[in-house]
């Protein structure tokens, strides 16, 4: 049975989510952004419910609703007062399986998204982390951005939308998770009186294809004017959810940069204050995904802190880890998991990732053990085997003019781009 | 919870210093199954336990009554430099170490700075509060200011400065609001402070703050979550006991803001893809009895995707991407601020136009019962759902005990939307959403 439940009465409100094993890897090329329109034409409303009755109604349930696609998976959650979880209920079984998909709605909606697409331009973080991908992954999968770009936009009708619709989702497998004040015997009896029968998720194997790394190390700025301060991301690949090298290397970058008293924050915010925060992350998915470092120092040590972030990571690879530094990771890794479980709607959430997004249930069910185990010698070497410290994307938003000659000159750099901030 | 005599006896029998005895206050009902309890040490610290299993996790919040307000023009952004430097090493811990003994206990920990307050938190699995309670007991009173840490700490603040103001046009803006919406309240500068203040702070000014604010008496300590109360005030007591009982010297009462007679309007000119409008309506204190009416307001104005604000801007007119509006929480009154997100090529003038007449609208006729329904359904929604972790209550309780003087006044607040009538709305709107009341910056493109 594929639903999930995690009862809980601390509070009187209710989580609930359905979730469907498609995403933007589902985007035919040419029209990257697809999935997330469909998604949110969804999010518009059942049949028979004109939108601005469909927002009334929910409203007045006290209840919010939202529909967000990521590259793998699409979530319908929604979270309601307890008194009013069936009508909640029945309503979110009709914005999956019986939506309006209204032309008029969906040229408001594609509107809306290119509207969307100039606003980002504002925020110098996402410019950063999407060019970053683009420039990491090139044309693979991966490098695609949820929410498309302006040509690809143009080129989704309705009628894709609605073809989209009937391919993946009207009769496609689904989850669903309900959490907070509620019974599973309640839940199951709701579900079956509310819900289409359940379909088993087949296990989400988009076939991609491995990701591959460019050779060298390559700058890539995006150009916008007046920025006093910069975004700097530096990385590579990094692993895929079955990688067994996984958890090392979790280990691994929490010592090095995933806490706030690892080397990378300590030597560029706590030695030389030199950026408020500063990261290194990890991510995974079915292919190698990205791992990368983040910082934003003022454009005159841009080009400093991403030497310094070299010299890091060189020295993180080449040298490995120290004991004590992977024990405090481990402690910290350890000690810390009870957030990822404080409340129920977290606790369900792991449940949902393991079935949609293939996790094995073991990194859940068996997590501190996994980080308990790691040694030092595994951490390292998992180190090595998947960071590369020759082979780097590094990607900076910044005035170009103030810093291409400096990053031309960091040691190793084997090309610099300089694209405008505003190409969408 | 046990009785408190019986508690208190246990904890003060032979303690004999003043500063380190126990004082019962009262218990306060936290919704329905919860109880709040305040205590007082002797040396003035005011301690608000709530027990609650629900997760195995404990929040621990330590308030001070010290924010921007405090500062003077020459010295702003001081009470967030030093939120920084209290990080730093202690007479009994080296520089680093308290952020490596929190993460090593699994704990996240953390500061903010406002206008009103200055709170320090940590988050952390239930095993780890005496660490907790030592680790702030220590830093409040035992802080070591160097050159070193205070110029390294000026520069991070510098460069957030720089993210979060100097490179970003919203907080440019709002910056430019509060400058000129104010004329005489501590208000008017920004709570990050100038860069020109930011650069010019010596070890001196933060020696003198920290002795200034940083007292039993200006603080209070939230405990929520997972614990043992009769332990953990027992850990209080051995680590805050023996700090002195001085009191702060209360600060000078912030000058009061002349009532606004006249619309003033400011320009941006920003490296912006897109327009923006930000007005600021002069609004009152967070505790007046009319900022309930006007929370409700902001609800059916911006509560959300069936607000009215969003059906005509971003959905019938499509005149911007997104709107939101908020009332800045604050002890002494503040502004009623709204966002317009224009869309490109839409002009500003048609914008405020229909934002005029919703207000008006509203003004006259009130909200109808479905939008009050509404309005009250999704501020309880909100409301539960801050209460979701231990983390949110404490922050909660730290929060209304700070700006409204009671940590338990979380639930009136509910109940006092519940009591809003269409009537109060219509006299709330009437009387602070006037034109004459506001401040409008329009965020303009800087051609390319």
């Amino acid at each position: 049975m594929n639903v999930f439940v995690e009862p809980s009465d601390a509070l009187p409100i209710v989580d609930l989510e359905i979730a469907l094993p498609v995403g933007s890897l589902q985007d035919p090329a040419g029209q990257e952004g697809l999935a997330q329109l469909t998604g949110h034409l969804m999010r518009r409303g059942p049949r028979g419910l004109s939108q601005e009755r469909f927002e009334d109604r929910l409203a007045r349930l006290g209840a919010r609703m939202s529909v967000e696609v990521s590259m793998r998976s699409t979530r319908v959650r929604a979270t309601v007062l307890r008194r009013n979880l069936e009508p909640l209920l029945a309503l979110l079984g009709d914005v999956v399986w019986h939506p309006a998909l209204r032309g008029s709605d969906f040229s408001k909606l594609k509107r809306r998204a290119e509207a969307a697409l100039t606003a980002r331009l504002d925020d110098d973080q996402v410019l950063g982390a999407v060019c970053f991908r683009e420039a990491l992954f090139g044309e693979h999968p991966y490098g695609r951005t949820l929410s498309g770009h302006t040509d690809s936009l143009a080129r989704i009708s309705i009628q894709h939308a609605k073809e989209f619709y009937a391919r993946n989702i009207a009769r496609g497998a689904f989850l669903v998770g309900v959490s907070g004040d509620v019974s599973e015997a309640e839940v199951h009896s709701l579900v079956a009186s509310h819900f289409p029968k359940v379909r088993r998720s087949r296990r989400n194997t988009s076939d991609v294809p491995a990701t591959r790394a460019r050779r060298g190390r390559h700058v890539v700025i995006v150009d916008k004017p007046e920025r006093t301060q910069t975004q700097l991301i530096i990385g590579t690949l990094g692993a895929r959810t079955r990688d067994r090298k996984l958890f090392p290397l979790l280990v691994s970058n929490t010592a090095f940069g995933g806490t706030f008293s690892g080397p990378l924050m300590q030597q560029v915010r706590g030695v030389r204050g030199w950026s408020y925060g500063a990261y290194s992350r990890l991510l995974h998915s079915t292919q190698r995904d990205a791992w990368y470092m983040s910082t934003a120092p003022a454009a005159e040590y841009s080009a400093d802190c991403a030497a310094l972030q070299l010299d890091l990571l060189e020295r993180w690879v080449d040298g490995g880890t120290k004991q004590t530094e992977l024990r405090f990771a481990q402690r910290y890794l350890i000690n810390s998991h009870c957030f990822d479980r404080d409340t129920a709607s977290k606790r369900l959430e792991a449940r949902l990732d393991v079935e949609l997004l293939d996790i094995p249930r073991s990194y859940v069910d068996k997590y501190d053990q996994l980080v308990a185990r790691v040694t030092r010698q595994e951490a390292n070497n998992a180190t090595r085997a998947r960071i590369s410290d020759k082979d780097l994307t590094i990607v900076v938003v910044a005035t170009a003019s103030d810093v291409a000659t400096s990053f031309e000159r960091l040691p190793g750099v084997k090309s610099v781009e300089i694209v405008p901030f505003d190409r969408n | 919870m046990g009785a408190p005599k019986v508690l208190i006896d246990r904890l003060n029998r032979g303690v004999r210093k003043r500063n380190a005895r126990w004082t019962f206050v009262r218990d306060h009902a936290f919704g329905d199954a919860l109880k709040l309890r305040r205590l007082r040490l002797g040396n003035g610290l005011t301690v608000l336990l709530l027990v609650d299993r629900s997760a195995p996790t404990v929040s621990y919040h330590t308030w001070f009554r010290v924010g921007s307000r405090n500062e003077r023009p020459g010295k702003t952004g001081l009470a967030h430099l030093f939120e920084h430097l209290m990080f730093s090493e202690t007479r009994n811990h080296p520089h680093g170490d308290f952020d490596r003994l929190m993460e090593g206990a699994g704990a996240e920990a953390n500061a903010a700075t406002w206008t009103d307050w200055t709170c320090y938190y940590e988050n952390a699995p239930r095993d780890a509060l005496p660490l907790l309670i030592e680790l702030e007991a220590d830093r409040m009173a035992n802080l070591v200011l160097r050159v070193p840490q205070v110029t390294s700490e000026k520069e991070v603040v510098a460069n957030e400065r720089k993210l979060r103001v100097d490179d970003d046009v919203e907080g440019k803006a709002l910056e430019m609001l509060y400058d000129n919406a104010f004329r005489r309240h501590p208000y008017r500068w920004p709570t990050i402070g100038s860069m020109q203040d930011i650069r010019s702070f010596t070890v001196r000014d933060c020696q003198e703050f920290y002795r200034t604010y940083y007292a039993p008496g200006n603080a209070t300590v939230v405990i929520a979550g997972d614990f043992n109360e009769q332990k953990a005030l027992s850990h209080v007591q051995k680590h805050y006991g023996g700090l002195s009982a001085s009191r702060p010297a209360k600060p000078p009462t912030p000058a009061k803001e002349p009532s606004q007679r006249g619309e003033r309007v400011l320009q941006l000119t920003a490296p912006t893809p897109t327009e923006k409008l930000l007005i600021g309506y002069q609004a009152p204190s967070f505790s007046d009895p009319d900022t309930p009416a006007l929370v409700i307001a902001n609800e059916v104005l911006f509560g959300g995707t069936s607000s009215r604000l969003h059906r005509l801007f971003c959905v019938d007119q499509e005149v911007a991407l997104s709107v939101r509006g908020s009332i800045s929480p604050f002890i002494d009154p503040g502004l009623f601020e709204m966002w317009i997100f224009l869309r490109e090529g839409k002009p500003k003038e048609d914008a405020l136009a229909l934002l005029d007449g919703e207000i008006d609208r509203l003004a006259c006729d009130g909200p109808n019962p479905s939008e009050l329904d509404k309005a009250i359904n999704q501020l309880e929604l909100s409301f539960l759902h801050s209460m979701e972790t231990a983390g949110g209550k404490a922050e909660q309780i730290g929060f209304y005990e700070t700006v409204a003087s009671d940590g338990a006044a979380v639930f009136d607040r509910l109940a006092a939307y519940r009591n809003v009538s269409a009537d109060d709305v219509k006299r709330a709107v009437s009387k602070y959403l006037r034109r004459s009341r506001r401040t409008r910056v329009e965020i303009l493109r800087k051609a390319p």
